[in-house]
């Protein structure tokens, strides 16, 4: 069986990443949302993949070309200016036979094992159409309630009442027949979609219990990347990495291949340390910190659930917890990122110019691709920096609540 | 459901007829057979039983023909005899079918089919389609054209399988609203209702869709429409496939796939014959001495059969453990023991339904599995058809069996003038409604439930309350979290509380209240009073109630108004989703705690 991957979503709420890359090319726990998808459906057996992108869809192409080092095929198909799941979908039209079942996936979910042997399972129990459900956690008003009788889907309601939030949901993963197409093109978007597969076809529910997250707003990223770290339960650390005398390793710490971590430092599981970084002596590296490759965190430096998506330079004595750092940023020293309000009150966040309540207590900052902040900065919590912003030394920038 | 597997080969069959419905057991297993040509004609082997069962008595195996088709099947309704196992032929033996699916006309059609003469072995709609296949054959002179012509005429549900002595290198199958594929070996094809019938053999294979049917021969297939005739361009599909999910069906447990079944169990549950139910509703009627026994889920079931029967039916029960009947037992030829057994199997409870008969009571058992031992021991049995429970932790079968006993108090209560026909009407109603509620809540509350599983999952001790006919259903509730999560979790009647436990309260204790709806206005008011005698003590409690206004709770989980017969019910299928989701945030083998069985056959 083929799969379908889509990319090309806008991600308008996940500010300040999707400016300058697809949402499934966001990093959690070491890995890119896609990549992570691409590994689960490699492990299913499934290996012929097709990804539709859409804007800065070329840093996937060139990521992972043919998709030799994942053991898969991949082809690419762009949708262009993206507008919506069906135009994404027909995008790939001509990558499928007629008569066909293909799996379809949106790229920015993340779960919390692979899901996708339970979801080939039921196409094998109704050979049939197939939508994963899921419950997503607290309630929230962002999806439709899925309702069911047996495993029979029965209907889609798009805006549940107050007290019937937080029940199934369309979990973004599917095993449609290519007739998805024709429907797609008659019926313009995917609510109607469904209601003519559940209609003609019949579309039955697999119930996906494990964790799962759907990457919208920055603050999913800290989440999916602690549902990820969670499953892990040993220590891993490559051969070619160094650990220096005198490091502590406590808990699951994965430390891959090239990185070298100096005298003094602690590490505290669940973390994470990818390829070729340097690890300072005397660095406080703890739970749920995930560092991409080519990184470099200077002496002293204290890191805490957050990550660093590569190639990052965190100078001397600074602080960075509960924040979302994109490729190529770099830090001046004793640079601390402000990560809760005095009262303890839920932290917010300046969202596309809309303040917008997060719901958390410990919230760092969000500082998007190549972003440049001089030394001795303060950022307030819930600061959001735009990719390629330059701070100069000694600045504060203020949040959302000064 | 039932399951179908069938083999084309350049090759003797050999094992893999028995390979194919032992790995579809799951989809039933109470009788089966398989079918197959031998020397000009057909040879049908089946019989009572597992695959492994009726292997030892009819040989299933090291079949020698190139050509087979099997069954297994699980009876929702109707016995379970010989002559009703499938396969299933036509009068003269030269169309032989396997069946899965309800023809819905098969009524019509087999009277017609009487009338013109036929005689029928079996109480089956599947033998009608044989006899219909042989009756056009006569007529056309062409299988294809025979099957076709027979396909055309039926109504309902049917994944069917079917070889002829006309044409011995095909096997014809179809599939409308029952699966059926096709598997795409070398030099082998095969026909399943799912994978598992040829997943050793094959992963390639093409999907039959509704209104489709299919020839298959050793090397090709072909695929058409029942409509038009005309050729269906079909793909090759790839399954890659994960054998330790199998049977789950989509859910990720039996647990949760049990849970969801109950809306169906119950209206199958209600669709057994009032006379049936009136039966037993004699006896009990006549009876001077009325004891019902179960043990772990099934002897909370028994104690809900108290409550309501001497609501209902105003008829004292005395209700035992089946493990400690025998030290309590004075039956004698004027008793009736009930028994309640979801396997039939459970070694305390046929030791004392033997201890009774001894003493000359008479029995009656509820089982959900046909042709087991209880089955067999007892006076009358009522089959509560509802389907395998796989899962250790008993949730439909307990259900549907307190279903059962509410109907029989019905009925016993009409026998005894104590419900009219006005309350009989009424009460159906209710029970009725009751498949539609529970999806209600399986769809709308689901969420608000696991959040609260979720949040309290690390808490060490849980107190379950509830008053009246809500008591029974606190200490199945508490049992349900016992067995799957490894939490310690107490049921008690709430009035019982203030006279010791509430001791243990404090803030590290948390209380799960079962309230009943407001209009059973002596009985909610104590049991709130309940509630706020723990909150008083620091204690967390979480509210299963009905009002959405009533603020007293630290948490609530509101479920849908409900006449209050049935209204019981839907706190327990709510308790039954707290248990599953605390386990799951636990990581528990929720299919298998450990130390339990699925059924207890020992002393």
């Amino acid at each position: 069986m083929k799969a379908l991957i889509l990319t090309g979503g806008a991600g308008r709420n996940l500010v300040p990443f999707s400016a300058t890359r697809p949402k499934a090319s966001v990093m959690v726990a070491g890995g890119s949302l896609l990549r992570r998808s691409i590994g689960h459906l490699r492990e299913a057996g499934v290996t012929d993949l097709t990804i539709v992108t859409g804007p800065n869809g070329d840093k996937i192409h060139r990521g992972f070309g043919e998709g030799s080092e994942l053991g898969v095929n991949l082809s690419y198909a762009d949708q262009g200016q993206p507008s919506g799941i069906a135009q994404a979908i027909l995008a790939a039209k001509d990558r499928f036979n007629p008569g066909e079942y293909l799996i379809l996936v949106y790229g920015d979910v993340v779960t919390s094992a692979n899901p996708y042997p339970q979801l080939l399972q039921s196409f094998n129990s109704f050979t049939g159409p197939i939508a994963a459900v899921c419950l997503p956690g607290p309630p929230t008003a962002r999806y439709g309630n899925v309702y069911l009788s047996g495993t029979r889907i029965t209907r889609i309601v798009e805006k549940p009442t107050e007290e019937n939030l937080g029940n199934y949901v369309l979990a973004g993963m599917f095993v449609l027949p290519t007739d998805l197409f024709g429907l797609v093109e008659s019926a313009g978007d995917m609510e109607a979609v469904f209601a003519q597969l559940m209609a003609k076809f019949g579309l039955h529910a697999s119930i996906w219990e494990s964790g799962w997250i759907d990457v919208e707003s920055p603050w999913d990223i800290l989440a999916a990347n602690q549902m990820v770290m969670d499953t892990w339960e040993e220590a891993r650390v490559s051969r070619d990495a160094v650990i220096e005398g005198n490091v502590t390793i406590a808990g699951p710490v994965h430390i891959e291949g090239g990185s070298h971590v100096k005298s003094g430092a602690v590490l505290v599981g669940p973390c994470y340390v990818g390829r070729d970084c340097y690890i300072g002596n005397n660095s406080l590296i703890r739970n749920y910190a995930s560092i991409g490759p080519e990184s470099t965190i200077g002496y002293g430096v204290e890191l805490k659930n957050s990550v660093l998506f590569g190639r990052s330079d965190i100078g001397r004595l600074s602080f960075v917890g509960d924040s979302v750092l994109g490729e190529g940023v770099d830090t001046g020293s004793n640079t601390v990122t402000i990560n809760e309000n005095l009262d303890h009150s839920p932290i917010s966040v300046d969202l596309r110019g809309e303040s917008t309540r997060t719901g958390l207590k410990k919230l760092g900052s969000f500082i998007g691709d190549d972003v440049k902040i001089g030394a001795s900065n303060t950022l307030a919590a819930g600061s959001i920096l735009e990719p390629g912003t330059i701070v100069p030394h000694n600045a504060t920038l203020r949040g959302p609540r000064d | 459901m039932c399951g179908i597997a069938g083999v084309v080969s350049g090759q003797p069959i050999e094992d893999r007829l028995y390979e194919g419905i032992h790995h579809l057991e799951y989809r039933g297993y109470d009788s089966c057979g398989v079918a197959f040509h031998n020397q000009g004609h057909i040879e049908i082997r089946k019989n009572v039983g597992t695959v492994d069962e009726v292997h030892g008595k009819e040989n299933l195996r090291k079949i020698a023909s190139h050509v087979g088709i099997a069954h297994t099947r699980w009876a929702t309704h109707g016995r379970v005899t010989r002559d009703n196992a499938h396969p299933h032929h036509s009068p003269s033996g030269e169309f032989v079918i396997v069946h899965n699916g309800i023809i819905a006309n098969y009524k019509p059609l087999r009277a017609g089919l009487i009338e013109a003469g036929g005689e029928f072995v079996s109480e089956t709609d599947t033998e009608v389609i044989a006899h219909l296949l042989e009756g056009q054959y006569r007529k056309l002179g062409d299988v294809e054209r025979a099957w076709v012509a027979t396909l055309r005429l039926l109504e309902g549900s049917y994944a069917l399988a079917m070889i002829s002595v006309h044409d011995r290198e095909r096997i014809y199958c179809a599939r409308h609203e029952s699966p059926l594929i096709i598997g795409v070996g070398s030099g082998s094809n095969y026909v399943g209702s799912d994978f598992n019938a040829f997943i050793e053999y094959t992963k390639n294979t093409v999907i039959l869709d509704d209104g489709e049917y299919g020839t298959v021969t050793k090397d090709s297939y072909s695929v058409k429409s029942l409509k038009t005739g005309d050729p269906v361009a079909k793909t090759i599909t790839v399954v890659p496939w994960d054998p330790e999910l199998s049977g789950k069906s989509g859910y990720p447990h039996y647990m949760l796939k049990e849970i969801h079944e109950q809306p169906q169990a119950i209206r199958r549950a209600l669709h057994i014959g009032e006379d049936e139910i009136d039966a037993v509703a004699e006896m009990i009627a006549a009876a001077r001495r009325v004891s019902f026994m179960g043990v772990g889920t099934t002897y909370y079931v028994a104690m809900y059969g108290q409550y309501i029967f001497a609501e209902l039916a105003q008829t004292e029960v005395a209700v035992v453990s089946s493990d400690e009947f025998r030290h309590l037992d004075l039956t004698d030829e004027n008793s009736v023991v009930l028994a309640v057994s979801q396997s039939g199997e459970t070694y305390d409870t046929i030791m004392s339904l033997r201890h009774a008969q001894a003493r000359g009571a008479k029995t009656v058992a509820i089982v959900n599995v046909i042709g087991s031992s209880m089955a067999r021991l007892v006076d009358r049995v009522i089959l509560q058809g509802s389907g395998p429970e796989v899962c250790v932790v008993s949730t439909k079968a307990g259900l549907v069996q307190m279903v059962l006993l509410t109907r029989l108090a019905i009925a016993v209560g009409v026998r005894r003038g104590v419900v009219s026909a006005v309350a009989k009407r009424e009460f159906d109603d209710a029970l009725a409604s009751l498949p539609e509620l529970i999806e209600s809540i399986l769809n709308e509350r689901s969420g608000v439930i696991r959040a609260a599983a979720y949040g309290h999952a690390k808490k060490d001790h849980w107190l379950f309350l509830g008053r009246g006919i809500y008591y029974p259903i606190a200490l199945e509730a508490a049992l349900k979290m016992k067995e799957v999560t490894y939490v310690h979790a107490e049921g008690m009647a709430a009035g019982f509380l203030k006279h010791g436990t509430l001791s243990l309260i404090d803030d590290r204790f948390n209380t799960l209240v079962f309230v009943p709806p407001a209009e059973q206005a002596n009985l909610h008011v104590a049991t709130t009073s309940s509630a706020e005698e723990v909150k008083a003590r620091g204690g967390f409690v979480l509210g299963y109630t009905f009002d959405r206004d009533e603020d007293l709770y630290d948490e609530k989980v509101v479920f849908p108004a409900a006449h209050p017969l049935v209204a019981p019910f839907l706190p327990l299928v709510g308790a039954q989703l707290l248990a599953y989701f605390t386990a799951t945030a636990l990581k528990r083998n929720v299919d298998k705690p450990r130390s339990l069985a699925k059924s207890v056959t020992v002393a």
